[in-house]
């Protein structure tokens, strides 16, 4: 191939970061607007965030395989230790207590452990053998796995990681072929733990966001306003929208968080249903890429990491969508790569990385006769 | 055979092997398509929700700055501006427990300071109540209007948790004046009964709802209109009553009142048993006020030419049927001597000269076989005796029976009798000079002057005599017609009216007032007939709205009947 651009650049997935760069440079202009047209605070440190998260990706793309199979364990165990630490000499901020100061950065452990739960399994899982997959053996231990840190987060308390911990869990498990039935009773046992636990477990303002998202009208002032204020942010976009520093809600002080949960309403708002289209379908792409990513893959380790990466992703963009269109109860769940916030970006290139990680293995191997 | 049996084993094992790598793969292959459905399908959900939110109408509403300091609501106004309906920002007194945040005291003060501080700027709070209601913490009105300078008193306590919403209100400053035509404004905001209702899109146009529209009523007429007919259904103790003031050139009802009347300030169930409108809804069979419309189409079809005729006035048998007079009149009455005395007898007789086709084309011409025209959404549909008229219907329909329409359908046939003969349709609107509707001419303007002399003697010497005002010169009919009941008509239950109109030198307006079963009382010399009860209030009304409408008593003047006067026998004087 003698083409015009060098083959290490050349061989860089592109198909995906092409569109995560659109998506980001999107998101920074978005930003730009919610700080009334202004760089700073948001838009600048978005950007330079992801550049450093990027090259720490482009870092991560080297490990080798054994690397990581080796790291899986005691790196689970790490974040794990934190969680036990933020417990213990974490402090409180805006209600929880999730962070943990190390003095140079202030890092949510909570936010590592969602990559780190679905590396843990997918290590378990390649380590089991096949015919295994069917006996309680491949269920006990990697509950346990999934079960430590959710009462953990659950501590905190932060329901929507919580639940982001267990989904990307879940998707490896679902994956790895564990019997449909298992599936099936734990969807039984949670639809009859659901209820106690929603009288029982939550805390007050959890609760009220509940009973908020199945009627945001019954106090549009109080609890249900984040729906409602995000929701006339989305409607009164229209098809084209206001324009770009044109919006009313976020620049007004409506909607509430227009820089991070409530980004997508911001961006609706003034880009209108083109511009949602346009997200939508670069997200689109981008898990579209990952999930190839993961079927190339030639072993069990590298195709159940690749495809649990990609849960979590969908995860953050599914649940942050739903929540600002009033399809799921507020959760602090931030829109990947476009929200301000330096916990999720972080989260959200390890993600990334591990996909590049395994896209490289693939190009490496050679492709196996059983794909 | 040994040998045999450990190589099957191998081989099965190998086979065992495969066979589970194999449906790994496949099981994997179909978890990882569930996976892509199930991010397809929520992807697909958020596309149609952002679509359904984008592009309804349905999750916001426009509202320009402009618009908000429009009125709500236009105002209504009658013909001079004087304001009839008015959007009224009001304030209320909300507690508002939380205004302060969640926790902690929601007042500053304690409950009673701040009810003893409440209870000065309003004397009649009470004042143990609003503290219990203060301390319990439930928000709820503490006043459902307040003024604003008692707002601002309010304000001045110094109480977050005391709001003042501003809250709008349909007023209508008459009280139940008008109420018929006004109607009002139900709690979702639309106009009901009457031009509320019919003005409901150009009040709240937000183009055309900073102009108040002026309607043709003249406000001071319909209070003496409607003061009037009060003061004379309660003498008699009628049902009802119904009046109707209307300008005999233009078709513009200066007053339309029906009694009993209902408060458009407050709409509860007493009210909406009144806002049935019983001028232009109700018909009625009116009786003898339809003699005069009769004499006019036979002068106009020149039957009656010799006004000096005399016409025989014994019962008419007719078809099994008798039509008498309610007293006995003489052996023969001339044209004038029958409006002056009311005979049923001559009018049928002239009726029967004139012929059918020609008497229903004049009531056809009146607009007396369809709903009668004006703008409100309640008209009634008259009783008419359809196509083919008998003698005896065109007989009894000569003098009002056998016919049922409503008082604005005669108030607007009076107008074209005396206004020179042209029919207009009646407007509640104000009708700038010279945008009176063309009319349709329905009697010659000889007649028409023919029936301005025979309508003033009716007043000056016959049954209208209690209704002719010194100075006014009013002239008019009267009409006692007998309610159908079962069996028949009741001799004793009347709808009694009497049709008027002044000056009849050169009329100006025609004045209907309409009592529902009027009894016999002191008042009414313990007569029911309209003589006695209609007559009176007309007589009464038209010195109290003649000079509002430009009309000034005059002595000197009055319509010539001095050719009429000789031919009139008797009682006259």
């Amino acid at each position: 191939m003698n083409s015009v651009v060098p083959a290490p650049i050349a061989r860089q997935p592109w198909g995906m970061l092409i569109p995560l760069f659109m998506l980001v440079g999107f998101g920074a202009m978005v930003l730009f607007s919610a700080a009334g047209g202004n760089w700073k605070p948001f838009a600048i440190p978005h950007l330079v965030r992801f550049a450093v998260f990027l090259a720490m990706a482009g870092v991560m793309t080297l490990f080798s395989r054994d690397l990581v199979r080796l790291l899986a364990y005691p790196g689970y165990a790490l974040v794990l230790a934190m969680l036990v630490a933020v417990e213990a000499m974490g402090f409180v901020g805006g209600g929880s207590q999730r962070w943990l100061d190390l003095g140079v950065i202030q890092l949510q452990p909570s936010e590592l452990m969602k990559p780190a739960i679905v590396l843990v399994l997918a290590r378990f899982y390649s380590g089991l053998p096949p015919s295994m997959t069917t006996s309680w053996r491949a269920l006990v231990p990697a509950g346990v796995l999934i079960a430590l840190p959710m009462g953990l987060v659950l501590l905190q308390p932060d329901l929507g990681t919580t639940l982001a911990i267990a989904f990307g869990g879940v998707v490896v498990m679902f994956l790895a072929g564990l019997p449909l039935r298992w599936f099936a009773a734990g969807a039984i046992g949670a639809m009859i733990v659901a209820p106690i636990a929603y009288f029982f477990g939550l805390h007050d303002y959890q609760r009220r966001r509940v009973t908020t998202f199945l009627d945001p009208e019954s106090d549009p002032l109080g609890a249900g306003y984040h729906i409602t204020q995000s929701k006339i942010a989305i409607g009164s976009g229209g098809l084209t929208g206001k324009g770009f520093n044109e919006g009313s809600q976020s620049h007004l002080n409506y909607l509430p968080e227009p820089h991070t949960d409530f980004v997508f309403a911001t961006m609706a708002e003034e880009w209108g249903l083109l511009g949602g289209l346009a997200v939508i379908l670069i997200f689109g792409l981008i898990l579209r890429w990952g999930l190839q990513v993961a079927h190339r893959s030639q072993d069990r380790f590298a195709k159940l990491l690749a495809a649990g990466m990609v849960a979590t992703i969908f995860f953050y963009v599914a649940i942050n969508l739903m929540m600002v269109m009033g399809l799921a109860p507020v959760v602090g769940i931030p829109l990947p790569f476009m929200s301000h916030g330096g916990s999720s970006m972080l989260t959200n290139m390890i993600c990334i990385g591990s996909l590049m990680m395994v896209n490289r293995w693939n190009r490496q191997a050679p492709q196996s006769r059983f794909r | 055979m040994n040998a045999l049996s450990i190589s099957t084993a191998i081989s099965t094992g190998r086979v065992n092997l495969i066979t589970t790598r194999q449906r790994s793969l496949t099981v994997a292959r179909w978890r990882a398509l569930w996976l892509a459905l199930v991010f397809a399908a929520i992807a697909a959900a958020a596309l149609v929700r952002i679509a359904v939110l984008g592009v309804s109408d349905r999750t916001t509403t426009i509202a320009s700055l402009e618009e908000a300091l429009l009125p709500p609501r236009g105002e209504i106004t009658d013909r001079n501006g004087v304001p009839l309906a008015r959007a009224f920002p009001a304030y209320a007194l909300w507690y508002n427990p939380r205004a302060l945040g969640e926790g902690g005291s929601p007042l500053v003060k304690s409950a009673e300071e701040v009810a003893a501080e409440l209870a000065a700027i309003f004397p009649d709070l009470d004042q143990a109540k609003v503290a219990r209601q203060l301390a319990a913490g439930r928000p709820g009105y503490i006043r459902r209007r307040v003024l604003p300078e008692d707002a601002n008193r309010v304000q001045a306590i110094g109480e977050l948790a005391l709001e003042m919403p501003q809250e709008t209100d349909r007023y209508y400053p008459q009280g139940s004046m008008g109420a018929h035509v006004l109607g009002y404004v139900d709690a979702e905001g639309r106009g009901q009964v009457g031009m509320e209702q019919v003005l409901d899109r150009h009040l709240t146009d937000p183009a055309l709802r900073d102009q108040p529209v002026a309607l043709s009523i003249d406000m001071r007429v319909q209070g003496a209109l409607e003061d009037e007919l009060r003061r004379g259904m309660l003498a008699v103790n009628a049902l009802g009553a119904a009046g109707i003031v209307l300008d005999v050139d233009t078709g513009e009802v200066m007053a339309l009142a029906s009694l009993p009347e209902f408060n458009p300030n407050k709409i509860d169930a007493e009210g909406e048993k009144y806002m049935f409108n019983r001028v232009t809804n109700q018909v009625y069979e009116l009786g003898s006020t339809f003699k005069p419309l009769t004499v006019a189409a036979a002068i106009d079809a020149g039957v009656v030419r010799d006004f000096g005729r005399r016409y025989n006035a014994e019962p008419v048998a007719i078809g099994g049927f008798t039509i008498r007079d309610s007293h006995p009149l003489g052996a023969t009455l001339n044209v004038p001597e029958s409006l002056i005395h009311s005979s049923n007898t001559v009018t049928a007789r002239i009726a029967d000269e004139l012929g059918p086709e020609k008497l229903r084309q004049t009531m056809i011409d009146l607009g007396m076989n369809e709903r009668p025209y004006i703008e409100l959404p309640a008209r009634g549909h008259p009783i008419w005796p359809g196509d083919d008229w008998p003698r005896l219907r065109n007989m009894t329909v000569s003098y009002g029976h056998g016919i049922a329409v409503t008082p604005l359908h005669l108030a607007s046939a009076y107008a074209a009798m005396v206004n020179g003969g042209v029919w207009r349709p009646a407007t509640l609107r104000k009708l700038e000079p010279g945008a009176a509707p063309r009319g349709r001419r329905v009697f010659k303007a000889s007649t028409s002057a023919r029936m301005r002399q025979l309508l003033r003697m009716i007043a000056v010497y016959g049954t209208g005599r209690n209704a002719n005002a010194a100075g006014y010169r009013v002239g008019g009919k009267t009409g006692s017609a007998e309610k159908p009941g079962a069996g028949g008509y009741r001799r004793s239950t009347l709808v009694s009216t009497f049709a008027a109109a002044f000056p009849m030198d050169r009329p100006r307006y025609v004045v209907i007032a309409m009592l529902d079963e009027p009894k016999g009382t002191t008042a009414s010399s313990f007569q029911r007939t309209a003589a006695w009860n209609a007559a009176p209030i007309v007589g009464n009304l038209v010195p109290r709205i003649g000079p509002l409408l430009g009309v000034r008593p005059d002595d000197a003047r009055d319509v010539d009947i001095s050719d009429l006067r000789p031919l009139i026998r008797g009682d006259g004087e």
